[in-house]
C-alpha cells in the first residue's frame, strides 16, 4: 500500500498501469498458490474431484495406501443431475459398492459415503498388500487359502522343536481393517488348546500385519 | 480301467496339442520320474496312448484320475469353445463370509440331490478361482464324462462363467449355485466369448480404465515420446481429444478380447422415403453383430481414428461398461430396463 502512494505522488500516467500490474500479479500469486495447494492435496491421497460434462458429472479419484507406499487408485464418476448416482467406476466387485450407497446420502452427505468407502478400499489394499509382502518374504510358508476380497488367509507354518506342521487361519471379517478378527491354529486336524507359547502367537498376529508378525516368529524362534 | 476310461483317455491325448502333452503331465504330477523317462513324445499319438494306457494299468488307476489330467489341462487351457457369464443376485446375508470348505460341501450336495447320478469335481486354482467339472448322467446311464460341464467362480463375487452347459442341465446348475453361494438368483449376464480371461477380466474391471484427471496418477512413469520438432501435426488437439474419449469409453492399454457383440433390435422401422415400411405396426426385427479378433480394440480405434464419432454412442460403450456384449434394444422410452434401451446423445 505504501509503494502504491508512492506511486499516485510519482505521476498520474504510470498509476494506472502500475496498480492493475500489481493486481494482476498478486492474483497470479494467489492462483499459483491455489493450484500447489491443490496438488498437494492430491499427492497427500486426497480425493480429487473434477467436473465433467459441463457440470452434469463429477469424477472422483480414491487413492489408497498401506505403510507409507501408495497402492491403486480407484474412480468414481458420478452424475450429480438429477439425484447424484454412480455411472462410472472401477472399483472391485467384492466391494459391496452398492450397500455403501444405499446406506449413505449421496445429495447432502457425499463427504461420509466417500469416506466409508474409501476405508473399504484402503483396508482391502492394505491386505492386498500384506499378502503379497507374506508371499515375498516367507517362502517358508505356505498359502492355503485366500481370496479375492483377502478377507480370510489360510497358511501352513512349521514348527521347529517338534517339526510339525501348523495351519493358521486368519478371518479378517471387519472389511475395513487391516488387521484379523479371529485367530485360530490346527496342528493335525485338531484345534490347538490353549497354551501359552500360542496365545502369544494369537496376539500377535492379530495386533501385527501378517508378514511382519512372521518375521517375528521366525526371530523368536517360533516357526522355521 | 474300464472302456468308458480308456476311450476318455484316448480322446483326451488325440485333443491335447502334441507340443502340450509333455507339460500337462507334469502339471498332473502323478507319474513317477522314471515313468515320465519312459515316456517318448515324439512318436504318434496312438502309440503314446497306448503306453499311457499301459502306466494307468500299472498303477491301478481310474476314470477319477483320468478326469483329474483332463481338468489340469482344461484349467491351462481354457480358451476353447464358448464361455458364458452368469450373475448371481440378491446375496444373504451370510454370503459374504462363505468360504471355501463350505461352499465345496454345499455344491456337492445340493447338485447331487437335485441332478442324481452326477460326478463333481472341484479344484481350486492358484488365483483363487474356484474350478468345477460336472458329469451328467440320468436315470438311464452314468455320468457322461465326455461331455462335461466346467464352471468357475470366485467367492465373495456375483459372478459365474460356465461352458458347454445345456438348457436341460441349466436349471440344477444354477439352483445349486444359488444355494451354495447364499444368494437368492442367478440370471444370464449377457456376455460371452471363447476367451475366458477376457471376459473375467472385463467383468471384474482388471484392465486400464481410464478416468478424467487433472494430474498424473502418482509415481506413474511418463513416456514422453520426443517428437520431432520438424514435424507438425494438423489437428493434433482434435486427435488428442478424440484419443481421450476413446480411451475413457473402452480403457487404456491392453483391452480384454472379446470375438463379438450383438444387437437385437426390436424397434419400428423409420425411413421417410419407405412408406410401407414405415407404416407398420411391428416392430422391424433384425439383428446388428460386431465381430472381430479383438472387439474392443477395433472400437477404440475406430473412435480414436474418428472412423466412429466421439463421444462414443452408448450402444457401444456400454459393451466394457456394463460388461455384456448382447443387447435387446426397443422403442420404449427411456426407462431404468437393464435390457431395454434407447440411443441417448
Amino acid at each position: 500500500m505504501d509503494k502504491r502512494r508512492e506511486d499516485e505522488e510519482e505521476g498520474e500516467e504510470g498509476m494506472d498501469e502500475d496498480s492493475e500490474d500489481s493486481e494482476l500479479l498478486r492474483l497470479m500469486a494467489r492462483h499459483t498458490q491455489l493450484n500447489d495447494l491443490l496438488y498437494a492435496h492430491h499427492i497427500i491421497g486426497g480425493y480429487d474431484a473434477i467436473e465433467t460434462r459441463q457440470g452434469q458429472g463429477l469424477c472422483l479419484s480414491l487413492p489408497t495406501a498401506y505403510d507409507g507406499v501408495f497402492l491403486e487408485t480407484y474412480n468414481l464418476e458420478i452424475d450429480v443431475k438429477p439425484t447424484p448416482r454412480i455411472v462410472r467406476h472401477n472399483i472391485p466387485p467384492f466391494i459391496p459398492l452398492s450397500d455403501l450407497v444405499e446406506q449413505s446420502d449421496m445429495q447432502t452427505d457425499l463427504r461420509t459415503f466417500l469416506d466409508t468407502l474409501s476405508q473399504h478400499l484402503n483396508a482391502f489394499s492394505g491386505r492386498k498388500q500384506q499378502l503379497k509382502l507374506l508371499k515375498e518374504l516367507h517362502k517358508s510358508v505356505e498359502v492355503m487359502e485366500s481370496n479375492a476380497l483377502c478377507s480370510i488367509l489360510v497358511m501352513m507354518v512349521t514348527v521347529p522343536k517338534e517339526k510339525t506342521d501348523v495351519l493358521c487361519t486368519l478371518d479378517y471379517s471387519d472389511h475395513t481393517r487391516c488387521l484379523p478378527t479371529r485367530v485360530h491354529f490346527e496342528c493335525n486336524g485338531k484345534l490347538l488348546a490353549d497354551s501359552p507359547d500360542w496365545d502369544k502367537i494369537r496376539s500377535l498376529l492379530l495386533e501385527t500385519p501378517v508378514h511382519k508378525a512372521l518375521s517375528d516368529m521366525r526371530t523368536m524362534g517360533n516357526i522355521v | 480301467m474300464d472302456d468308458s476310461a480308456r476311450r476318455l483317455l484316448q480322446r483326451l491325448i488325440r485333443r491335447i496339442p502334441a507340443q502340450m502333452l509333455k507339460t500337462t503331465l507334469e502339471k498332473w504330477g502323478r507319474l513317477t520320474a522314471a515313468q515320465k523317462q519312459s515316456m517318448d513324445f515324439t512318436e504318434p499319438k496312438w502309440a503314446f496312448t497306448e503306453r499311457l494306457l499301459d502306466i494307468c494299468e500299472e498303477n491301478g488307476w481310474t476314470g477319477k484320475h483320468i478326469t483329474e489330467l483332463e481338468m489340469t489341462y482344461v484349467i491351462d487351457n481354457p480358451n476353447q469353445g464358448m464361455w458364458y457369464a452368469f450373475q448371481l443376485m440378491d446375496p444373504e446375508d451370510d454370503a459374504r463370509s462363505v468360504e471355501l470348505t463350505h461352499f465345496k460341501e454345499q455344491f456337492k450336495s445340493h447338485l447331487s440331490e437335485l441332478a442324481r447320478p452326477v460326478s463333481v469335481k472341484i479344484k481350486k486354482h492358484a488365483d483363487d478361482a474356484i474350478w468345477i467339472r460336472i458329469a451328467w448322467g440320468d436315470s438311464f446311464s452314468r455320468p457322461n464324462h465326455l461331455k462335461p460341464t466346467y464352471v468357475v467362480h470366485h467367492l465373495q463375487t456375483p459372478y459365474v462363467f460356465v461352458t458347454s452347459l445345456t438348457s436341460k442341465q441349466k436349471p440344477f446348475l444354477s439352483q445349486a449355485l444359488v444355494l451354495s453361494t447364499r444368494h437368492q438368483a442367478i440370471k444370464d449376464a449377457s456376455l460371452s466369448g471363447r476367451k475366458l480371461g477376457a471376459i473375467r477380466d472385463l467383468l471384474m474391471r482388471q484392465y486400464q480404465q481410464v478416468f478424467p484427471t487433472s494430474y498424473p496418477s502418482p509415481l506413474a512413469e511418463r513416456n514422453e515420446t520426443v517428437s520431432n520438432p520438424q514435424i507438425e501435426k494438423e489437428q493434433a488437439k482434435s486427435a488428442e481429444n478424440r484419443l481421450q474419449m476413446a480411451c475413457e469409453a473402452f480403457g487404456d492399454g491392453m483391452l480384454p478380447q472379446l470375438q463379438s457383440s450383438v444387437y437385437k433390435l426390436e424397434t419400428k422401422f423409420k425411413d421417410h422415403t419407405n412408406k410401407t415400411m414405415t407404416e407398420r405396426e411391428e416392430p422391424f426385427r433384425c439383428v446388428v453383430k460386431f465381430a472381430s479378433t479383438n472387439l474392443l480394440e477395433s472400437l477404440r480405434h475406430c473412435a480414436a481414428s474418428g472412423i466412429a464419432s466421439t463421444p462414443v454412442t452408448p450402444l457401444l460403450s456400454s459393451i466394457p461398461l456394463k460388461g455384456r456384449n448382447y443387447f435387446v434394444i426397443k422403442d420404449n422410452g427411456p426407462g431404468p430396463s437393464s435390457q431395454t434401451r434407447q440411443t441417448q446423445n
